[in-house]
C-alpha cells in the first residue's frame, strides 16, 4: 500500500473525495498486480495538469475570468483520451479521478490511447451561445500546443456537444497555420469528420461482449431472456441487437415524463422492440396506453430487476442496484452486464458474486463508445471514412478481444470479471511505461 | 337635466346677441333680424317657436313662418325711458302648462334681458348716428353706470354679457366670476389674493377658529359685491380683448356642461349617455368649444362610468382617450339599455393598452404590423339583468352557502344558466357581434370588476371559453349565449368563492364584465389556429440565471393558441425567453432544448367546432409547409445540433423541433415585444403582463394587466411586525414575487451533515429518501431545503442529486450556500429541472446565511422532533442527514409561511399561529369563565377534538364535553345556555370568515354512569391518550 500523502487542492478537507477513491481502487488492484513502488507513484497520479485562466469579453461587454484545466493521466500507450467538461462547480479531484479512469478504459479496450479529462469552471445555464464559443476557442488558445491529434484528444463530455467541438476544432486548425486535423477531437457529426455509427456504438459493444459470455457459459443466445432497465440509445440498440441474435428481451423500462416516474413494459414472449420505438416520442418516453392495447404489461420502473430472466442490463441510472434490492433480482439470473456507469454498487456486486452472477462491469460493457471515437478519429487521421457495416464490424472484433483477454485472466486467477478487466488495463499500462523507459 | 339644457340654449343665445351687437358691419335691419332669428333655438320647443320684434312705426321682423297664436309672451322694448316696440314669442302647438303658461320662468328673464338689449342697441345706434351727421366724438349714453364714470368709454361686450347674466343667470355669473378670479390667481394677480383673504380670511389670528374649525360661511350677497370687484381688477390688469376671448370660450364651454353632467351623474342609462355624446359630437367645433379642463373632465368622467374608478387607470387613461374613441368605445357595449354597468378589469386593461400603442405606432415604425383584434364588451350589469330576466335572483345567495355544497351546485347551476333566456335588447346586441363576425371563431372572456377594484388577482378563476362561431346566425347567436351563460355560471362556483372568501370579498356584489374577441388566427387543414401566441411579463418572476434580472422580462410562448402560454399544463412546455436577454437560455444543452420543447398544440378544430389538443409533431408533417411562419417556429433536429430550417428541408423526413429560434434571430419580434413592455410598463406606471397572438402576417394584442394581477404574481410585501422568535430564515438576492402559504412541513438536509457523506452511494442514498418523503408527504404542503445545487449530476458533493420526480410535491426548493472559508458555492437557481418547477408553480429561493442581516433560525430546525418515522420504514428513519419537521410541532396548530417580496427584494419564512385554533381557545376560555358550575350542576368542562389537537379550521366545531351532575331541570337550562352561546358564536365566527357554520358549539354531556360504563363520548375522558383538555372553570365545581 502506497503511503505518500496526496496534496489535494480545492477540496474540503473531508467528505467524500472522488480521486481518492480512484487512488484507493488503482491501489486494491495494483496490489494484486504486485506492482513497484515507482510505478505505483506514476500510476496515482497524473502525468501532466494544466491549470489555465480563459479571459472572455461577455455579451455585455464586461471581462469575465474563465478557469480552465486539462489533465493528462498517462499517454504511455497513445495521445491522451477524454472530455471537455463545462460544470459550475469542477473540482480537479473529480477531474483526475475521471482522467484515470479513461486510461484503465482505453486500455482495458487495447486501444492505442492513454486517458485525460478537461473543462472549464462555467454553467452554460448562464451564458449565451457566443460566450460558450468564446469559451471553447479561449480554452483551445490556452491548450493548443499541448494537445493534437497525437497527444491528447478531446471529445464531448458533461453539458458540452458536437457544437462545442466543432468550435474547438476550429480554432485549433487558426492556431495550427490552417492545418486541416480534424483528428485534434472527437465526438464532431460525421459531416465534419464524425464517424458512422456512433449511435449504435455503446450498445452493439455491450452485446458483442455478452454474445461471448453465453458461448462461455455454453448458453443458447437462443434461449435466453433479458430484462433491459432504459430506453435510451445504449439500451434500445443493445436490446436491438441482442435480438437479432435470437434473445429474447421481456421488459424494457423508460421514464415517463407525464406521470414523472418510469415505468417498465413487460411482454413475456419478447417486446417488439419496433412497434415500440413506434408508440415511443422523441424524448423516449412510451405511451403507455397504446402499449397496454399492445399486450404489454406495465410495471412500477423498479421491477424491472425482478423478471425471471437468465440476463439483466442496467443501461440507465447510477447505483439502482443496491444492497437494498439485491435480494430481488431472481436466482434465475446468470449475467448482469452493466450498460450505465457503475450501476451497481459494491455491496450488491459482492451479493452477485457470491450467488455466482456473472457481472461485466461498466468500463468494459460500454467502452464500445470510446473505441468508436478512436475509429473516428483513426479515420480523420488518414482522411478516409468507413461505413457504418465497417464501423461496427471493427468495433466486434475489438470488443471481442478485449473480453476474452479479461476472461482469461479471470477464469486463470480465480477472481471477478471486473479485477479481471482492471488488472489487465492497469497491467498494459504499467507495461507501456516500462517499456519506455520511464519506471 | 333638461333645465340644464335650457340654461345652455340660453347661453348660446345670449352669447349670439352680444355677437350681433358689438357687429358694426351689419344694418340696424340685418341686426334685428338676425336676432329675431336666434330666438326659437333658446326655448324650451324650438321647432313650434316663433318670434317677432315689432316698433312703434311699424317695423317688424319675424322669424321664418311665423305665427300668432294664444300661446305668445311678450316684453316691451324701452329706449330712452319710453317704449318704442315689443318683443313676442309664440308656440304655435299646444304645450304643458309652466310657469307663464307653457313658458318657462327662465324663458321669461330671458325674453326680458333679449328686450332690454334690443332697446340698448337700438338707443346706440341712434345716437352714433346722430354723432355721425353731427361730426363728434362717439357718445355712449351708460347703460347701468355708476355715476363719476368715464361716460365716454365704450362698453365692452363682456360687460354687456355680464349685464345680462346679473338678470337672467346669476349661477353662470357666479362660475364666470370663479373662473376670472382663478385666471387672475394665476397670473399671479396681488389684488385678486387680497380680495380672496378679504372673504376667507387664511391666516387667521383669531383664537376663536382653528385648524379644525369651518370657516364662516360668506353671504351670497356680498358675493355679487365680490363679482363686482373681480371685474373691476379684471378691467384694471387684463387687456379688453383679451378678456373678451376668455368670456367666449367660458360661455362656449357651458355648452359641454349637459355632456359632463351626463356622465358625471350616476345612474345615468347607457342608451342616454350614448346619445348625448353623439350629439355633442355631430357639432363640429369641439376642440374650439371645449376647454382642456373640460375635456379631461368628461374623460374622466367617462372612463369612471364605463371602465374603472381606479385612479391610478382613469389618471393614465385620460391623457390617451379622445373624445371621439368614447363613441367607438360605446358603439361596441352591449348591455342593458337602461344599465349602468362597467366593463370590468379584462376590457380595461385592452382598451387602454390599445389607446397608448396606436399612439406609439403613429411613429414607432417598430410596431407598424401591431393591430388589435375586434372587440366587444358586455357590461357588467348584463349579469344582473340575465338573471332578473330568469328569476334566478337565489343565485346571489349562493356564496354563503358552504364549499361543499357550492361544488354541488354548480354543474346544476352551469345547465340551469345555458337553458335561461337572455333579455331581448342583449340577444340583438349579441346578434351584433355574429353579424360582424362571420367566419372566425370567437372566444368570450369573463371581465372582472373585482379583479379591478381590488387588484385581486382572479385571473383563471373564472372561465374563458371559445366559441367556433360554425353554422346558421341562430346557431352561431345560440353558441356564443351558452358561451356566455357559462362564465355567468362560473361567477358562482367554488374557486372563485373561496378566493373571495379568503380576501374577504365575498360580500361584494361580483358583477362580470366580459370581453368578446375575434380569435387570430388562420385556417390550416381542418384547423384554426395562430401561428404563435403567447404571454409576456414585464417583470421575470422566474429567472433561470442570477444574470437575469426581475425587470429582464420573461415571455411563454406557443405554437397554436395562447391556451398552453396562459395556463400551466404541467407534462408540457412553453418555449420561455427573456426578451431583454434572449441570449441567456433556459435550456442550452441540445438534450433539455429537446426535452422542454412544446410537443402539443391547441387548434380549434372546425369541422368539429372543438378545441383539440393535438401533437405538434403530427401537424407539422401534414400541415407544415401551410403553416404561416413555419420556419420561424420550428428548427431540424440533426447530426446533435439545432439548425434553422432552410429550402433543402424534407418536412416528411426531418426531425422538426419547435424552438422559434429562428423567430428569435432573424424577426423584429423580440425587439418588438421589448418595445410593447416597456411602453406599457412605463405609460401604466407598474410591471404589465400581455397577452398576444399572430397570424403569420400581423401581431394581434389581445389582453393587457398589471403584472400583480397574474396568477401567483400578488405583491404582498414581507410583514415587518413578526417577532424574532417566528422567523426561520430570511432572504435578500435573487428574490421573486410569490408567496407559500400554509406549510406543515419542512425536510432539512443538513449541508453540514450531507458535505461529510464520504461515498456517492451515501449520497445518492440522500437523494432516495427525500424522494420518498417527496411522494409521502402532503403535496404542496412541505418546503426542501438543502445544501447548494438540488438535482446535482456528475459531481454530486455539490448538492443532492435528486430527480425532478424525487421533488416534485414540494412547494418551495430552498437552495442554501454557507460559506465555506473565503468562498461561497454558486447555486443552481434550479437550472436541472428549472422548467418543470415552472410549470408545477413551484418556487426557488436562494439562501445566503452567511451574508449580513440575514436571518436563519437552523437551529430550530436542528431541534425541534425529526418526524421522519411518521412517513419511512427502515433505516432511512435514522438517516442523520435529514430531518423531517413537521411545523404544528413548534407551533400548535401553527403553519409556515413564505413570502417572497421581489420588488423590495425581501423575502421571509416565519411561523404562523393557528388563529381559527386560536380564536376558538379564547372562546372556550370566555365560557369556562362565564359558566356557573353551581347553577348547573357541572362537575367538569372539557375540550376535545380539533379545538383540542390545534387543528381547528375556520369552520370548525367546538367541541366540549360537561361532565353533568345536575338534575333533569338543570340539564335543560344548561342546554338552553349553551344554545345561547352557540348563536352567538355562529354570529361571531361568520362575521370573521363568511362562513355560515350553524352549530358551530357542540355539546356532549357526559354523566358519571357514561364514565362508569365508558359509553360514547365518556371514552375522551377514560382513554389514556388525553384526547380530551380540561377546561378550568372560573368558580370551583361543588
Amino acid at each position: 500500500m502506497a503511503t505518500k500523502t496526496v496534496t489535494v487542492p480545492k477540496t474540503t478537507k473531508e467528505g467524500f473525495n472522488p480521486f481518492k477513491m480512484a487512488q484507493q481502487q488503482f491501489d486494491r488492484i495494483a496490489d494484486k498486480l504486485g506492482l513497484d513502488q515507482p510505478t505505483r507513484e506514476l500510476l496515482r497520479e497524473p502525468l501532466r495538469e494544466y491549470h489555465f485562466q480563459i479571459p472572455i469579453r461577455m455579451d455585455d461587454g464586461t471581462m469575465k475570468i474563465f478557469h480552465g484545466f486539462r489533465v493528462q493521466h498517462n499517454d504511455a500507450r497513445g495521445p491522451c483520451k477524454g472530455g471537455i467538461r463545462f460544470h459550475p462547480q469542477e473540482t480537479i479531484d473529480t477531474v483526475k479521478a475521471l482522467a484515470m479512469w479513461m486510461t484503465w478504459k482505453c486500455s482495458v479496450a487495447d486501444i492505442p490511447l492513454g486517458g485525460g479529462k478537461g473543462g472549464v469552471i462555467c454553467d452554460p445555464h448562464n451564458l449565451s451561445e457566443k460566450e460558450q464559443e468564446r469559451i471553447c476557442r479561449g480554452w483551445v488558445r490556452q491548450i493548443a500546443r499541448d494537445i493534437g491529434p497525437f497527444q491528447d484528444v478531446p471529445a464531448p463530455d458533461v453539458m458540452t456537444s458536437g457544437q462545442h467541438m466543432i468550435w474547438i476544432m476550429d480554432e485549433f486548425q487558426t492556431i495550427s497555420h490552417g492545418a486541416f486535423q480534424p483528428g485534434v477531437i472527437t465526438g464532431k457529426p460525421v459531416a465534419l469528420g464524425g464517424s458512422r455509427g456512433r449511435t449504435e456504438a455503446t450498445g452493439y459493444g455491450l452485446v458483442y461482449i455478452l454474445r461471448e459470455v453465453l458461448k462461455e457459459l455454453k448458453m443458447d443466445t437462443t434461449k435466453t431472456t433479458a430484462s433491459v432497465q432504459g430506453f435510451g440509445n445504449v439500451a434500445r440498440y443493445a436490446a436491438e441487437l441482442y435480438t437479432q441474435y435470437g434473445g429474447k428481451v421481456v421488459s424494457v423500462s423508460c421514464w415517463d415524463q407525464n406521470d414523472a416516474c418510469s415505468y417498465g413494459f413487460y411482454k413475456k414472449n419478447g417486446v417488439n422492440l419496433e412497434e415500440l420505438l413506434k408508440i415511443t416520442d422523441r424524448f423516449g418516453t412510451i405511451d403507455k396506453d397504446k402499449a397496454q392495447k399492445l399486450g404489454y404489461q406495465i410495471t412500477p420502473g423498479d421491477d424491472w430487476l425482478t423478471h425471471d430472466v437468465d440476463i439483466l442490463i442496467p443501461a440507465a441510472l447510477e447505483h439502482s442496484i443496491t444492497a437494498e434490492n439485491v435480494g430481488k433480482i431472481s436466482p434465475k439470473v446468470k449475467i448482469m452486464i452493466c450498460g450505465a456507469n457503475g450501476p451497481v454498487t459494491p455491496e450488491a456486486e459482492d451479493v452477485l458474486d457470491k450467488r455466482g452472477v456473472i457481472v461485466i462491469p461498466d468500463f468494459l460493457a460500454n467502452s464500445g463508445g470510446v473505441v468508436c471515437s478512436y475509429f473516428e478519429q483513426v479515420q480523420n487521421n488518414q482522411n478516409y471514412y468507413w461505413t457504418k457495416e465497417e464501423v461496427l464490424g471493427k468495433l466486434d472484433n475489438k470488443m471481442t478481444d478485449a473480453f476474452y483477454h479479461v476472461w482469461d485472466l479471470a477464469q486463470r486467477k480465480k477472481v471477478r470479471i471486473s479485477d479481471a478487466a482492471y488488472m489487465i488495463a492497469i497491467s498494459r499500462v504499467a507495461e507501456a511505461c516500462k517499456m519506455r523507459g520511464w519506471v | 337635466m333638461n333645465e340644464l339644457k335650457e340654461r345652455v340654449k340660453e347661453l348660446n343665445c345670449l352669447y349670439g346677441l352680444t355677437k350681433i351687437v358689438k357687429n358694426t358691419k351689419y344694418s340696424v335691419d340685418e341686426a334685428l333680424q338676425n336676432i329675431v332669428a336666434l330666438i326659437p333655438p333658446a326655448w324650451q320647443f324650438p321647432e313650434i317657436t316663433c318670434a317677432r320684434i315689432s316698433f312703434e312705426g311699424g317695423k317688424e321682423y319675424t322669424t321664418k313662418s311665423f305665427k300668432e297664436s294664444k300661446w305668445s309672451q311678450i316684453s316691451n322694448i324701452i329706449a330712452d325711458e319710453k317704449k318704442i316696440g315689443v318683443l313676442e314669442v309664440y308656440y304655435t302647438e299646444e304645450r304643458p302648462l309652466q310657469h307663464e303658461g307653457p313658458f318657462l320662468k327662465e324663458e321669461r328673464r330671458l325674453i326680458d334681458a333679449i328686450a332690454t338689449l334690443i332697446g340698448q342697441f337700438f338707443e346706440e345706434r341712434r345716437v352714433k348716428e346722430e354723432l355721425k351727421k353731427k361730426k363728434i366724438a362717439p357718445y355712449v349714453k351708460p347703460i347701468s353706470g355708476k355715476k363719476g364714470e368715464d361716460l365716454t368709454r365704450k362698453k365692452q361686450d363682456w360687460e354687456v354679457i355680464i349685464d345680462l347674466l346679473i338678470k337672467t343667470d346669476p349661477r353662470t355669473l357666479l362660475r364666470i366670476t370663479r373662473k376670472m378670479t382663478y385666471y387672475l390667481y394665476r397670473h399671479g394677480n396681488e389684488k385678486i389674493t387680497d380680495l380672496q383673504n378679504q372673504i376667507t380670511p387664511i391666516d387667521s389670528k383669531s383664537t376663536a377658529r382653528g385648524i379644525n374649525m369651518p370657516n364662516p360661511r360668506t353671504d351670497l350677497k356680498s358675493l355679487v359685491t365680490f363679482q363686482k370687484h373681480v371685474f373691476d381688477i379684471a378691467k384694471e390688469s387684463i387687456p379688453s380683448d383679451v378678456i373678451s376671448e376668455l368670456f367666449q370660450n367660458w360661455l362656449r364651454s357651458d355648452k359641454a356642461r349637459p355632456l359632463l353632467l351626463t356622465s358625471q351623474k350616476t345612474g345615468v342609462p347607457l342608451s342616454e349617455i350614448r346619445e348625448e355624446l353623439t350629439r355633442f359630437m355631430e357639432k363640429t367645433d369641439i376642440e374650439t368649444s371645449l376647454s382642456e379642463e373640460d375635456t379631461i373632465g368628461i374623460k374622466t368622467a367617462m372612463i369612471r362610468r364605463f371602465i374603472t374608478d381606479r385612479l391610478e387607470y382613469v389618471n393614465v387613461a385620460k391623457s390617451y382617450f379622445e373624445l371621439e374613441d368614447f363613441i367607438q368605445l360605446l358603439s361596441n357595449i352591449i348591455g342593458p339599455a337602461q344599465g349602468s354597468g362597467k366593463l370590468g378589469g379584462k376590457s380595461g386593461g385592452i382598451i387602454l393598452a390599445e389607446k397608448i400603442l396606436r399612439k406609439e405606432m403613429k411613429t414607432d415604425a417598430l410596431l407598424k404590423d401591431v393591430d388589435f383584434p375586434r372587440s366587444w364588451y358586455i357590461a357588467s350589469d348584463t349579469v344582473a339583468a340575465f338573471v332578473h330576466h330568469n328569476d334566478l335572483d337565489d343565485v346571489f345567495h349562493i356564496k354563503y352557502l358552504d364549499p361543499g355544497e357550492i361544488r354541488q351546485e354548480q354543474p346544476f347551476l352551469e345547465q340551469i344558466f345555458k337553458n335561461a333566456y337572455f333579455p331581448y335588447e342583449i340577444v340583438e346586441g349579441l346578434r351584433g357581434i355574429i353579424t360582424a363576425v362571420k367566419d372566425k371563431p370567437i372566444i368570450v372572456r369573463s371581465s372582472s370588476l373585482l379583479e379591478d377594484s381590488y387588484g385581486a388577482a382572479f385571473s383563471g378563476k373564472y372561465k374563458s371559453l371559445f366559441v367556433p362561431n360554425l353554422g346558421s346566425e341562430e346557431e352561431r347567436l345560440k353558441a356564443l349565449m351558452d358561451a356566455i351563460a357559462e362564465v355567468y355560471a362560473s361567477t358562482f362556483g367554488p374557486d372563485p368563492i373561496e378566493y373571495r372568501r379568503e380576501r374577504g370579498l365575498l360580500d361584494f356584489n361580483e358583477e362580470m364584465g366580459i370581453l368578446v374577441q375575434e380569435v387570430v388566427g388562420t385556417r390550416i387543414g381542418p384547423y384554426y389556429m395562430p401561428s404563435y401566441a403567447g404571454v409576456a411579463f414585464s417583470r421575470n418572476e422566474f429567472r433561470w440565471s442570477p444574470r437575469i434580472r426581475r425587470e429582464d422580462g420573461m415571455i411563454r410562448l406557443v405554437p397554436g393558441l395562447g391556451t398552453r402560454a396562459v395556463d400551466r399544463v404541467g407534462n408540457d412546455y412553453p418555449i420561455l425567453i427573456s426578451p431583454f436577454r434572449p441570449e441567456l437560455q433556459v435550456n442550452t444543452l441540445l438534450e433539455e432544448r429537446i426535452r422542454y420543447s412544446p410537443r402539443y398544440i391547441d387548434v380549434i378544430n372546425m369541422e368539429t367546432g372543438l378545441i383539440e389538443t393535438v401533437e405538434i409533431e403530427e401537424l407539422l408533417r401534414n400541415y407544415g409547409d401551410q403553416i404561416p411562419l413555419f420556419n420561424q417556429i420550428v428548427s431540424v433536429h440533426e447530426q446533435d445540433r439545432l439548425v434553422a430550417p432552410n429550402v433543402m428541408l424534407d418536412i416528411s423526413k426531418a426531425d422538426l423541433i419547435v424552438t422559434f429560434q429562428n423567430l428569435f434571430d432573424n424577426s423584429d419580434f423580440l425587439p418588438k415585444m421589448k418595445r410593447i413592455l416597456s411602453i406599457l410598463e412605463e405609460k401604466m406606471g407598474s410591471p404589465v403582463d400581455i397577452e398576444f397572438a399572430c397570424d403569420g402576417k400581423t401581431f394581434y394584442f389581445l389582453q393587457c394587466r398589471p403584472q400583480s394581477q397574474s396568477r401567483g404574481m400578488e405583491r404582498i410585501p414581507v410583514p415587518k411586525d413578526i417577532p424574532r422568535e417566528q422567523k426561520l430564515f430570511s432572504a435578500r438576492r435573487f428574490i421573486t414575487t410569490g408567496q407559500i402559504d400554509n406549510i406543515e412541513y419542512i425536510v432539512y438536509v443538513s449541508p453540514e451533515a450531507y458535505g461529510a457523506l464520504d461515498s456517492r452511494e451515501k449520497m445518492l442514498r440522500i437523494a432516495r429518501i427525500v424522494g420518498d418523503l417527496n411522494n409521502k408527504l402532503p403535496k404542496r404542503k412541505f418546503i426542501l431545503m438543502g445544501p447548494g445545487r438540488w438535482g446535482s449530476r456528475g459531481d454530486i458533493k455539490l448538492g443532492v442529486p435528486v430527480r425532478y420526480a424525487d421533488i416534485n410535491n414540494t412547494a418551495l426548493l430552498v437552495e442554501i450556500a454557507k460559506e465555506k472559508g473565503e468562498y461561497t458555492p454558486e447555486l443552481s437557481f434550479g437550472t436541472h429541472f428549472f422548467q418543470d418547477l415552472v410549470e408545477a408553480n413551484i418556487r426557488y429561493l436562494p439562501l445566503y446565511p452567511d451574508q449580513p442581516d440575514i436571518i436563519f433560525n437552523e437551529d430550530l430546525l436542528l431541534t425541534a422532533q425529526n418526524r421522519m418515522a411518521d412517513f419511512l420504514n427502515g433505516g432511512a428513519q435514522t438517516e442523520p442527514t435529514i430531518r423531517l419537521i413537521k411545523i404544528s410541532d413548534i407551533v400548535p396548530g401553527g403553519s409556515l409561511r413564505v413570502i417572497m417580496d421581489g420588488d423590495a427584494g425581501e423575502a421571509l419564512a416565519y411561523l404562523k399561529p393557528a388563529d381559527h385554533w386560536d380564536w376558538r381557545v379564547q372562546k372556550v376560555k370566555q365560557i369556562a369563565k362565564s359558566l356557573d358550575p353551581e347553577l348547573y350542576g357541572i362537575q367538569a368542562l372539557y375540550v376535545i377534538g380539533s379545538t383540542k389537537d390545534g387543528g381547528a379550521g375556520p369552520a370548525s366545531d367546538i367541541d366540549l364535553l360537561v361532565h353533568f351532575r345536575g338534575t333533569d331541570e338543570q340539564r335543560e337550562k344548561l342546554l338552553e345556555w349553551f344554545s345561547t352561546w352557540g348563536k352567538k358564536l355562529d354570529d361571531e365566527n361568520k362575521e370573521r370568515t363568511g362562513i355560515k357554520t350553524g352549530g358551530l358549539l357542540d355539546i356532549h354531556i357526559v354523566t358519571d354512569e357514561d364514565i362508569k360504563n365508558k359509553t360514547s363520548w365518556a371514552a375522551h375522558l377514560t382513554s389514556p391518550y388525553m384526547t380530551a383538555l380540561k377546561v378550568p372553570l372560573e368558580k370551583e365545581p361543588l
